[in-house]
């Protein structure tokens, strides 16, 4: 084979050479291949502590609850009696006084449920004696009432701890206004008060808008579901790109099948100040709760991953779907409401199709829900701009709760501490009366008994609104139409456990879940169209001139 | 003319073909990064081009220090001379079957088209995706980035590098099929040699600079001082001294014996006033005090002008010079008689057997004196015949002769004669006589 040793050598050479250029790449295929442990779970490091589970005190055996309450007032005397500060500290708190001071727009302002609209059941003013169901209070059904009264606090709402105490709607034979249902026994609840759960936090949390999940989407009764197990379920992503299947807890935090831990835990509380934030009744970052308070900055073993914390907020890639259990209402159409269709129901429930469902009912209007639904993403600084009622209407589409936030926030953010980021929302979109002389959004009277004018009992639009916008102190032209709503409502909950997480596809791509955000360059997803088309034709003209030099350059030789 | 040569060290070629991978490595993943196709997996394609890249740097780093140690940055230097023709050559020229119209050798391996793209690959592309990838990464950590919001201006870069890589590619894959033969080319980058032109310079100036260090002649570099400066191994071998740090820095002297250090002083101050001293025959003396024959050259040295040393060659006789002097020692003492006479008939040389049978005492009786005092008057027609005949060409051997001795006494004995020549000519003869007196 080798005509002389010295051939032999280099032969030898050569195959040394190549073993040098190629060994790297067959360790490296070897390892990725074989070696490499994909599997191996990542632990996660979690600054956390759970509270222990010692009760410190067992109100059973005190006398002053063992006593026959006539009134829920009595119980709430009763604990005041011992814990003779905390009724000061409710007072202060959103939970009673349904309002806050809060910073919009480097302005002070004091906004809450009970100055604010929504384009759900759009105010509760003038409709108290309902919406006071989710008030820690007894009594609240009109402007008169007395929020330094401490005895109308509702201790047991967020301390019972036997699960049987409900408050009641209004409503004969029921008062509403917040008090509990009539036959409550009120003396073994107050007995079994403890620290709250999230049973106590969902009775209201879960069932805003009027029924469960309706609001938020992310929080309700299936994270409290002991039978939620192991769930799979197929969600559709972006179009094109596969299903894909989400098993694992409804939520890793707080559902049963998950660490089954309570709000509390996150929701860090002193002095019955409760941490976090939504952003339709709050306009800044105040007493936030974040990921980081327990997983910190840095959490995943990838470095590539970590860095994607500058500009994507936790939730965005770990909460690849909302409303996974039950169903929430992305769409309310007011204009539809009270129109009684002759021969039909007042309420028609479609069937649930590709995880939608229409709803008419007659005293709501128009209605959409949706399931397993996919998030949209916006930038977010963590302040927003609120709309209020007596703010003009100036566009088309009003949105009740502008978050701010841009790429170029974040890149050069004008609020350092609160750097935009992209955040998964899911968006509620309305429409709802708006007086078109006034340009001002309705607040129409929806609760009430029949005869009274409350557009659920009589149906009459002119009626409903004067009163309600009586009650509020605004100016009420006679004149209606409707406009359409959004409002935006960032999601916390549900979150997937890591192998549910986004990948990466899904927004490096080119219709990812980011399509909607532009204005800055996402690599996978974006690509100058001119490069992409001149690369092209290089390449082509590149292969094509080869060929043709090729062919020439066989003929010419056969030629000869 | 061609020969056989090796054109790419080892490293030259583990750069080539590990640049090659893992730029077909880098534009998979990266153009999968690019949502051009998918094939590894998103993740796995960010990953590993990044892992892929800074592997790269690492290659380039090394390239580069290969480069300027080694000196082939000079295979790149621009040059738009014959560029037009080079361009012709592809777009006809090799149509027709013309010559290459530049030489490959192994100091111009890449001709000038080569040359400006490849030194685009190097000083443009290649940087153009370090920088811009280095800066793509920097966007991780956007409190370190390098530019503000622009992002998209340096992923469209890196895009375009791209592109002009693949198109790279394609024409560098293609252009290999152009050598000799389709394979050519590729073979020599696999092998490291190719059938290539000689560059006559340099190939003159390794052979000549092989041929010292491998010859058999010694050869030596003095300077100024008179001392030593460089000695091939030939020297070495001939002086008996084992590696050349015995010797450089020492003065010539020490390579004569004491007699002889005059004669090499002479040449030395020839040479450095400039002339050239042909062969001369010379006795050195060895490290070992021992003595040896050699042929000397030697030359100036020249810088600016000016004389700086002297050089040249040696190559040992001391063989051949010692045949000579047995042989000499054989006529010396041998019992025949042996004589020498010029083509006028004196005589240059006798030995003693010759002496003491003309019964003379010393050499000087004789040489220089002409043939005719060894006859008798009625013996010399004969000796003329002889000579007359051998000075013409003819051998006489075995001729019984009579001597006239000094003391005019006679002898007799058997003479054999022959001419010698010098150039061609006859310049002379020579011849034994044997006593057969009695």
């Amino acid at each position: 084979m080798f005509k002389t040793p010295k051939s032999r050598t280099a032969f030898i050479k050569t195959l040394a050479t190549f073993a040098f250029i190629l060994l790297p790449w067959l360790f490296a295929f070897i390892y990725v291949k074989y070696l490499k442990d994909d599997t191996q779970e990542h632990e996660i490091s979690v600054t956390y502590s759970k509270s222990d589970n010692i009760q410190h005190v067992d109100h059973s055996k005190f006398e002053i609850l063992k006593q026959k309450f006539e009134s829920p007032q009595d119980v709430t005397e009763a604990c005041l009696s011992c814990h003779n500060k905390t009724a000061e500290d409710i007072m202060n708190s959103s939970h009673w006084n349904w309002e806050k001071k809060d910073i919009m727009d480097g302005k002070e302002v004091v906004i809450g449920k009970k100055n604010l609209p929504n384009n759900f059941c759009i105010g509760i003013r003038s409709n108290e004696k309902l919406c006071s169901k989710c008030h820690a209070g007894y009594g609240w059904k009109d402007e008169h009432f007395n929020f330094s009264k401490s005895k109308n606090i509702d201790c047991l709402i967020c301390h019972d701890n036997t699960g049987k105490y409900k408050k009641s709607s209004p409503g004969k034979p029921m008062q509403g206004s917040g008090l509990p249902e009539p036959d409550i026994d009120l003396s073994a609840i107050a007995s079994h008060v403890g620290e709250t759960t999230k049973e106590n936090c969902g009775s209201c949390h879960f069932s805003g808008g009027g029924g469960n999940n309706v609001k938020h989407g992310d929080l309700e009764s299936a994270l409290t579901d002991k039978k939620i197990s192991i769930r799979e379920n197929a969600f559709a992503t972006n179009e094109g790109i596969e299903s894909q299947t989400q098993t694992g807890p409804v939520d890793v935090h707080m559902s049963v099948d998950g660490k089954n831990m309570n709000c509390t835990e996150c929701h860090k509380t002193s002095h019955h100040n409760i941490s976090g934030n939504m952003y339709t009744v709050s306009s800044s970052n105040e007493n936030p709760v974040t990921c980081e308070q327990c997983h910190g900055a840095s959490p995943h073993s990838q470095k590539i991953l970590n860095t994607h914390y500058n500009t994507i907020a936790c939730q965005t890639c770990h909460i690849p779907v909302y409303a996974k259990v039950n169903p929430t209402t992305v769409l309310w159409d007011w204009s539809t409401a009270g129109n009684q269709k002759k021969g039909s129901h007042s309420e028609e429930e479609g069937e649930m199709i590709n995880d939608t469902q229409k709803i008419f009912h007659a005293k709501h209007g128009n209605m959409t829900k949706v399931k397993n639904a996919k998030p949209d993403y916006i930038w977010f600084n963590g302040n927003a701009h609120l709309h209020m009622f007596d703010d003009k209407i100036t566009s088309d589409t009003v949105v009740m709760n502008k978050l701010y936030g841009s790429y170029e926030d974040h890149i050069n953010p004008t609020d350092p501490l609160h750097p935009s980021k992209i955040y998964p929302v899911k968006i509620m979109r309305g429409k709802q009366p708006y007086d078109t002389e006034n340009k001002t959004l309705i607040q129409p009277n929806n609760v009430g008994p029949k005869g009274s004018g409350a557009f659920w009992a009589d149906f009459d639009k002119q009626k409903s609104f004067k009163i309600g916008m009586d009650s509020i102190g605004l100016p009420y032209s006679g004149k209606y139409d409707y406009i359409n709503t959004e409002s935006y409502w960032p999601l916390n909950h549900m979150v997937s456990s890591s192998e549910n997480a986004l990948s990466c596809k899904e927004c490096h791509s080119r219709d990812g879940r980011l399509a909607s955000l532009q204005g800055f360059y996402i690599p996978g997803r974006d690509r100058s169209n001119i490069v992409e088309y001149l690369g092209i034709i290089l390449i082509i003209g590149s292969i094509l001139g080869v060929l043709i030099h090729a062919l020439i350059r066989f003929y010419s030789s056969k030629k000869k | 003319m061609k020969k056989q040569t090796y054109i790419y060290s080892s490293f030259e070629r583990f750069w080539h073909w590990s640049q090659a991978l893992l730029i077909f490595f880098l534009m998979l993943t990266g153009f999968e990064i690019h949502s051009s196709f998918e094939l590894f997996g998103y993740e796995n394609a960010v990953n590993w081009h990044n892992i892929a890249s800074w592997t790269f740097l690492v290659l380039i780093i090394f390239a580069i220090f290969w480069h300027f140690t080694t000196g082939e940055w000079k295979q790149y230097r621009p040059s738009l001379k014959l560029v037009k023709e080079q361009f012709q050559y592809y777009v006809s020229g090799i149509f027709k079957g013309s010559p290459h119209p530049t030489h490959k050798t192994r100091y111009t391996k890449f001709n000038p088209l080569q040359r400006l793209i490849y030194l685009g690959l190097k000083l443009l592309v290649i940087p153009i995706q370090v920088i811009t990838g280095f800066i793509y990464l920097s966007y991780l950590n956007p409190e370190h980035s390098i530019t503000e919001g622009g992002l998209r201006t340096i992923a469209v870069f890196h895009t375009i590098g791209a592109f002009s890589l693949i198109a790279f590619v394609i024409a560098h894959i293609y252009l290999t099929t152009t050598g000799e033969k389709i394979l050519t080319s590729i073979k020599a980058m696999i092998t490291g040699w190719e059938v290539v032109d000689i560059d006559k310079k340099e190939e003159y100036l390794t052979n000549m600079r092989k041929a010292v260090e491998n010859s058999t002649a010694g050869y030596y570099r003095i300077n100024t001082e008179g001392k030593f400066v460089q000695v091939n191994n030939a020297w070495l071998l001939l002086y008996g001294y084992s590696n050349e740090s015995e010797i450089l820095g020492q003065h010539f002297s020490v390579t004569r014996t004491e007699d002889k250090v005059k004669d090499l002083k002479n040449i030395f101050d020839k040479v450095l006033t400039g002339k050239k001293v042909l062969a001369k025959h010379v006795v050195r003396k060895n490290k070992d005090g021992s003595l040896g024959y050699h042929i000397l050259s030697a030359n100036p040295i020249f810088e600016n002008e000016k004389v700086i040393g002297m050089e040249g060659f040696i190559v040992d006789i001391s063989s051949i010079e010692i045949d000579t002097l047995q042989m000499y020692n054989t006529v010396r003492s041998s019992s025949a008689g042996y004589y020498r006479i010029n083509k006028d008939g004196y005589f240059e040389d006798v030995n003693d057997a010759w002496l003491k049978m003309y019964k003379c005492e010393d050499k000087n009786q004789v040489i220089g004196k002409h043939y005719s005092l060894s006859r008798k008057e009625e013996d010399m027609k004969e000796l003329e015949e002889i000579v007359k005949h051998v000075m013409t060409g003819d051998i006489i051997s075995g001729r019984i002769a009579t001597r006239k001795c000094k003391d005019e006494s006679q002898g007799k004995h058997l003479l054999s004669a022959n001419p010698i020549y010098k150039k061609g000519e006859i310049v002379g003869m020579e011849g034994f006589i044997i006593d057969i007196t009695e």
